[in-house]
């Protein structure tokens, strides 16, 4: 199993040029099974989304491995009496597996938007109960898992059961 | 929220659900404006009649489903369902509040168990019902756990309530555990 360094791991805005790759991404059927996006009919459909998703989205990141896109990291915000809090979720192609390349990814990022985003006191993540890869990210990046709620969301029409994590801005992993 | 733990405080009360309206105004401004009742909600207590009123209009009587719990006819207090879109439909968050005065009758729990045997048949796409409380808020979580759900988790830092993020327990009856026997 390669590990690669983890300053061959970084994350930066995404550009425009990424579209290329992120069709790519989505379209490998792995990294979709676990994804709320569904394949795209057409490569103009998934440019159109990324140029009107992507791109514009609050805090979106690419991963990279030695400078080339591999995934990509995202953190929603909520609003209102829930804007302490915000969703992390992220995508690694499928031969980047296993190489410790989320796991640096996330943390990378979880610092960032602690820092960009004062207000914010924890950040979540909803992991799907058939997911352990992400699961493990999760507990290797210093992830509370608070538990498990049952049918919670739909993925790709069907209810499910899914293990939620937290990080606050006050945990040991960010100080 | 204390619970009456004998059972022998189950008077003939009649207990309802209703459609809010303007008229509920008065009613409303009991509860509305109490701040032992506001304390783990996540609006502030109310201060007048025009911002009563504006809810009322505004928030309540459009909600996908709110109801007012009346006790023999007068409204003392509401209960809630707020559903989802997209690949969160599947879930509904519900809420309630209830005037202090009717508070460690049973009221609470009977109308929470009125509106998970009716719930799921309204709603066919619905298969989770969900509860956030406050982890300070031991009244509300017996409530539900009376209901019949389940305390999932603790979420840490979840909602802000009163200027401060708190730590709330996530509670669910799914339309596969919940019993008709209410």
């Amino acid at each position: 199993m390669e590990r690669h360094s983890d300053s061959d791991i970084t994350i930066r805005p995404l550009d425009i040029s990424d579209s290329e790759d992120f069709i790519n991404l989505y379209a490998d059927e792995k990294v979709r099974k676990f994804s709320s996006r569904d394949a795209f009919t057409s490569k103009e459909a998934a440019i159109e989304y990324f140029m009107s998703t992507d791109i514009p989205h609050p805090w979106i990141r690419a991963i990279c491995l030695s400078g080339r896109p591999v995934g990509s990291i995202s953190v929603s915000p909520f609003y209102g009496t829930e804007k302490c809090r915000a969703e992390l979720g992220y995508v690694v192609a499928s031969d980047c597996w296993g190489r410790g390349i989320a796991t640096a990814a996330v943390k990378m990022a979880a610092k960032a938007v602690f820092v960009d985003w004062g207000h914010l006191e924890r950040l979540e993540a909803v992991v799907d109960v058939e997911n352990p890869g992400s699961q493990r990210v999760m507990e290797k990046v210093g992830f509370k898992r608070e538990g498990v709620l049952r049918k919670y969301y739909l993925l790709k029409g069907r209810p499910r059961d899914a293990v939620i994590f937290s990080l606050l801005s006050t945990d040991d992993p960010l100080s | 929220m204390a619970e009456n733990t004998t059972e022998n405080h189950k008077r003939s009360s009649k207990i309802s659900l209703r459609p809010i309206q303007l008229s509920h105004i008065d009613d409303f401004m009991v509860w509305a404006t109490d701040d032992r009742v506001s304390q783990y909600c996540i609006w502030d207590t109310y201060t007048s009649k025009v911002q009563a009123l504006d809810f009322i209009k505004n928030n309540a009587m459009p909600h996908p489903w709110f109801r007012v719990i009346c006790v023999e006819n007068r409204a003392v207090g509401s209960i809630s369902v707020s559903p989802n879109s997209g690949n969160d439909s599947c879930r509904g968050e519900l809420g309630y509040v209830l005037a202090y005065e009717h508070w460690g009758k049973g009221v609470a729990t009977k109308v929470v168990k009125m509106v998970v045997s009716s719930i799921f048949r309204e709603w066919p796409h619905l298969e989770r019902l969900e509860a956030y409380v406050d982890a300070n808020n031991k009244g509300s979580q017996r409530v539900l756990e009376k209901a019949g759900f389940i305390r999932e988790a603790v979420l840490r830092k979840h909602r802000i309530i009163k200027g401060i993020s708190r730590d709330m327990v996530v509670f669910s009856i799914l339309s596969s555990d919940q019993h008709l026997d209410s």
